[in-house]
């Protein structure tokens, strides 16, 4: 079967034991498994799983690695850009993995034409400690017993060990402060279509759902990526009907219209005058660990670094200036992944007061980081 | 390319942060985020954050040179058998089992593991569970909270706990410390003026213990938590100082590091064995540390990274990194948290050693069920630190009084992960006082010469408002002479 | 208190070797009255000066920022001024974000021969800050 650019797909892995074992139709995996076996690429990015609630990204060579990485892992809120620096890799990736890949090619420390990105759509992920705190707190579940987690209809659904499944509306547990991380809640790319496949389960539906994909394909590199996986026989597609297409825009627009809502709640107006003394108490904690660059996506510079190397413990600045040229360097690059908020020791909410300083000015100049190569960094090259 | 991920426990101190190792097969090093923790949720300090720099190639040496494990052993074995005053020490830089097969050692030869710590001695042993740590949940519920930390510099982890009691309705107390953000009070208090906290029975008072604390301060708290039924919740350095004492509890030594360091001066130890613990690096003046040490007759190191007192040992057995050996921690929470990694090269060379001494050779599964029973024996003692009750503990509370000389000030440090494990860190300033700076004419950018009777050093400094008298560093300095040292300052 | 001398306002002042400098240069031969809060630091072109010198300037205790630069046009390497009025936008959108008064940050082309506009200039700028006082960023101890 020929595959184009533009073409929106169903697949799934023609192994069974795949398949199955797949988030729905394994189909992202056999395309990781076939680009490898294939030597598309030298290595693969994964997820090594740890346990259910946890798994850690890993760089492989090894098929028996990436065939073990199967299903979607929403309590897994990694970003996976810096892990395919300079390497000839084919990795899956959430919007936002992607929007770090593009970032980070931009800076050229990834080479696109060697990096194969398979996109997920994502909805959300959810934080492992909050979660098995919520399963005990609003679903009276022991965490322990959990084997499998599902969402429908906008209600979230625990399956146990014994076959009990229970489900709460989304939006009740985010009220009560669980559910997806902040970040996730104003996201708004839900179908990464800055990858070269965007895969997702939206859009498949009756005999197909759970045991298919339905994959969109972005550009050239999608269409090797899938040619080279229906070559070695690892996976099977079909196109799509309008019925799919349609469904899948429709949850899509659903999503992006709750996207608003908490946008609107999470980014209240803070008043020009307080502003200041706003942002100097949410940093006055900071112990100056460093944890926000280290695990920023968009970041490119190592070890010495503007933010770091301007910035000295000594100085008793009302402000740190590690800060404020994060605050600079990300206005024009950040994605909103929430992994800054995730790992500050010191529970400052540092992607949402990023994300209050990038917003305003990559709408102002109508860009947004993390979407397409064609545009590069604004800050540090000249418009126009 | 392979990537192995070891799921292992920052070594920094005693809270006990999970976090992952990940290995290329180039053998470069770098950290994940263990998001699943419950002590830490992922989140790591700037030690942390920098650990892939911590772990230090070692290798196994006889008196220098590179070595088989066997035959250093058996060197090993030669000179512990023709010695007879000896000192076993382990603060707890290893896991419980590794600890376990320290003290079978020390069974065979009839001897105590030290654990630098002297207080367990000083204290009955129902009121040892004041000195145990309590989860961190009671922090976040405590309606007062006595600080006797600074803990952005020393602890940072509970930063995120003390900001969740606040946001509960705590008011935070910070005594004698710097300046801390999260703190509703800084008061300079004297020990005897203690009382002026008002600290009742929903209180929380939080301070450390570690091989350089001042037992007497430690009793003075003690004796206020007993007063007024505050509950007490004492942090550690360390990845393992709640496993070292707890694990074989009757096989502990009493003495400080200070009392073996003096009895290795006085020649009553001729041979110093040490478990994954640098004196070098533990103690303020290392230089002293290094002369003392030098006096040995035999010193033998067992490490599982390099340190200074590798430089210095008459034989070094070198063991795989904490991040890859099998085991159990437990942090200051209580929580026994265990390694992913399976090495267990630590154990197989003492149980060859205990072999060669005449005792029993043993395995990691044997030590790690002992581990297990200690545990369940400890479990009172470690839970016991929610209700410590006993009112008996503390009568005799010696006032601690310090004499500074006039004009001269109290230069002292903030322990924290970066100085126990001698990394290079950017903290080289002090911290001094606003009014100080106008005394001594102070101009911004300038640099404070500090002297003391080891000498002089420049250095930057850093303004706060702290008691007076008082100088802060959360670096180890050449000039110190102990935990505190009288220095004189001037502006230069 | 009387007998206090007017607070006067620390402005600092970015100028481009090429023409700005010179203009600051002829301000003060051209004897044009001008207070006494500007510190003038010359860069090579406008286009070196990075956001995070202007940051750096605030934290240390500027009152306000001035960025000047030649003409659109006429660089002296060709485009240095184009970016640093690329820059200079975000900056702007970042002081607002922050909370720092625009008030307190400019950006003038000025050339070598223009000694009156730049004199006019910080007049005008010291006026206003005088009315908005000191900043909020500068530390304590700082006047
Ligand atoms: C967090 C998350 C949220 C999602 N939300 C939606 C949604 O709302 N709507 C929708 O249509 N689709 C969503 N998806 C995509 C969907 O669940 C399937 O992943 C997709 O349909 C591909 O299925 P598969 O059987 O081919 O994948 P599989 O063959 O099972 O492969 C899954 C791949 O995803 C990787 N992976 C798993 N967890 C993560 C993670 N947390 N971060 C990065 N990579 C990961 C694995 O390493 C593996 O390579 C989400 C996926 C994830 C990971
Ligand atoms: S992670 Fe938090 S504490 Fe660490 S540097 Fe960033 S803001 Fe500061």
């Amino acid at each position: 079967m020929n595959v184009n650019v533009g073409d929106k797909l169903l697949g799934y892995a023609t192994d069974p034991g795949i398949r199955n074992r797949g988030a729905s139709g394994g189909l992202v995996t056999a395309v990781l498994a076939a680009a490898l076996e294939r030597e598309l690429v030298e290595d693969v990015i994964v997820l090594k799983h740890i346990n259910e609630y946890e798994a850690v990204p890993i760089i492989t060579d090894d098929v028996d690695e990436v065939l073990a990485s199967t299903g979607s892992m929403h309590t897994v809120p990694v970003n996976l850009a810096k892990h395919a620096t300079g390497k000839k890799v084919a990795m899956p990736g959430k919007p936002c993995d992607v929007r770090g890949v593009i970032e980070q090619a931009k800076r050229n420390e990834i080479d696109i034409e060697n990096t194969y990105i398979i996109g997920l759509n994502c909805g959300g992920t959810m934080h492992p400690v909050l979660t098995k705190e919520m399963l005990i707190n609003m679903y009276e579940l022991d965490p322990e017993d959990v084997v499998g987690e599902k969402i429908d209809k906008g209600k979230l659904f625990f399956k146990t060990q014994d076959g009990e499944e229970k489900g709460i509306s989304i939006d009740d547990l985010e009220e009560a402060g669980y559910g997806r991380r902040e970040s996730c809640r104003y996201c708004d790319v839900k179908i990464p279509v800055n990858a070269d496949i965007a895969c997702g389960n939206w859009g498949v539906v009756g005999e197909l759902a759970g045991k298919a994909t339905f994959c969109e394909v972005m550009n050239e590199k999608g269409v090797r990526l899938l040619e080279n996986a229906i070559e070695s026989g690892y996976i099977q597609v079909e196109q799509a009907g309008e019925k799919e297409i349609a469904i899948r825009e429709k949850v899509n627009s659903a999503m992006l219209g709750l996207v608003d809502k908490w946008t609107e709640k999470i980014f209240t107006d803070i008043p020009l005058q307080e502003r200041m003394k706003y942002y100097m108490e949410q940093f006055a904690d900071c112990i100056d660990c460093g944890a926000c660059k280290e695990a920023c996506p968009a970041c490119t510079c190592k070890e010495e670094s503007k933010c770091t190397m301007y910035h000295n413990l000594a100085d008793d600045y009302k402000m740190s200036m590690y800060h404020m040229v994060r605050l600079l360097h990300l206005s024009d690059s950040c994605v909103g992944c929430g992994q800054c908020s995730d790992v500050c020791p010191v529970d400052i909410p540092v992607t949402t007061i990023f994300r209050r300083f990038a917003d305003p000015a990559q709408k102002k100049h109508n860009y947004k980081a993390g979407m397409t190569l064609e545009r590069p960094p604004f800050l540090e090259v000249m418009l126009k | 390319m392979k990537e192995s991920v070891y799921q292992t426990y920052c070594p920094g101190c005693g809270i006990g942060c999970g976090l992952y190792i990940r290995k290329d097969d180039k053998g470069n090093l770098s950290i994940d985020y263990m998001k699943s923790s419950p002590a830490n949720l992922g989140k790591l300090c700037r030690f942390g954050v920098t650990l892939a720099h911590h772990y230090s190639e070692i290798k196994t040496t006889v008196t220098g040179s590179e070595a088989d494990v066997e035959d250093a052993i058996k060197a090993a074995e030669q000179r512990i058998q023709s010695s007879d005053s000896i000192a076993m020490l382990s603060v707890g830089n290893t896991c419980n089992e590794e600890h376990m097969a320290f003290t079978r050692i020390a069974d065979t030869l009839d001897t105590k593991v030290h654990t630098g710590l002297s207080i367990y001695n000083e204290l009955a042993s129902h009121c040892h569970g004041y000195l145990a740590g309590m989860p961190f949940a009671e922090m976040e519920k405590a309606k007062k909270i006595a600080l006797f930390v600074d803990p952005y510099v020393q602890y940072p982890l509970i930063v995120r706990r003390l900001l969740i009691a606040k946001n509960n309705g705590a008011k935070i107390l910070s005594v004698g410390t710097k300046k801390l953000n999260l703190a509703d009070e800084n008061l300079p208090l004297e020990p005897d003026e203690y009382e002026t906290l008002e600290i009742d029975n929903e209180s929380l008072i939080i301070a450390d213990i570690h091989p350089n604390s001042d037992d007497d301060h430690i009793k003075r708290l003690i004796a206020l938590a007993q007063e007024t039924g505050a509950k007490i919740h004492f942090l550690r350095p360390f990845i393992n100082g709640a496993g070292a004492s707890l694990i074989e509890k009757e096989k502990i030594g009493n003495m400080s590091l200070a009392q073996i360091m003096e009895d290795i001066e006085a020649g009553n130890i001729r041979t110093l064995v040490t478990l994954d613990s640098d004196p070098v690096e533990l103690l303020p003046d290392a230089e002293a540390a290094v002369e003392t040490l030098k006096k040995l007759d035999n010193l033998i190191v067992i490490s599982s990274r390099k340190s200074p007192v590798t430089k210095l040992a008459d034989i070094v057995i070198a063991t795989e990194p904490v991040y890859m050996k099998a085991g159990t921690f437990i942090s200051v929470e209580g929580r026994v948290q265990e390694n992913s990694g399976e090495g267990v090269d630590g154990i197989d060379a003492m149980s060859l050693l205990n072999g060669e001494l005449g005792g029993k050779t043993f395995d990691y599964q044997q030590m790690h069920y002992r581990v297990k029973k200690c545990v369940e024996n400890a479990e009172k003692e470690m839970a016991g630190h929610t209700d410590n009750k006993a009112s008996d503990c503390v009568s005799d509370v010696k006032e601690v009084s310090r004499s500074v000389p006039e004009d001269m000030y109290e230069l002292s440090y903030l322990y924290n992960p970066f100085m126990w494990f001698d990394q290079k860190d950017d903290n080289d300033f002090v911290i001094i006082d606003r009014k100080l700076v106008k005394e001594l004419g102070l101009k911004k950018g300038g640099m404070v010469l500090l002297s003391s009777e080891k000498g002089k050093i420049r250095l930057r400094y850093m303004l706060s408002d702290l008691p007076e008298g008082l100088v802060l560093t959360a670096k180890k300095l050449p000039i110190a002479t102990g935990a505190i040292t009288n220095v004189s300052m001037e502006g230069c | 208190m009387a007998d206090r001398k007017e607070w006067e306002p620390k402005i600092v002042a970015f100028c481009c070797n090429w023409c700005s400098y010179g203009g600051a240069d002829t301000a003060g031969m051209g004897r044009f009255q001008q207070p006494a809060s500007v510190r003038v630091v010359r860069v090579m072109c406008s286009g070196r000066i990075d956001p995070l010198h202007v940051f750096n300037a605030f934290l240390e205790g500027a009152d306000a920022v001035l960025v000047t630069g030649c003409h659109l046009g006429d660089c002296h390497y060709v485009n240095g001024n184009y970016k640093t009025e690329v820059r200079y936008q975000f900056l702007e959108e970042l002081m607002i974000e922050m909370g720092l008064e625009p008030e307190r940050l400019h950006l003038s082309w000025i050339s070598a021969s223009e000694g009156e506009k730049f004199a006019s200039f910080v007049n005008k700028v010291t006026t206003e800050v005088k009315k908005l006082g000191p900043s909020p960023l500068k530390p304590e101890g700082v006047n």
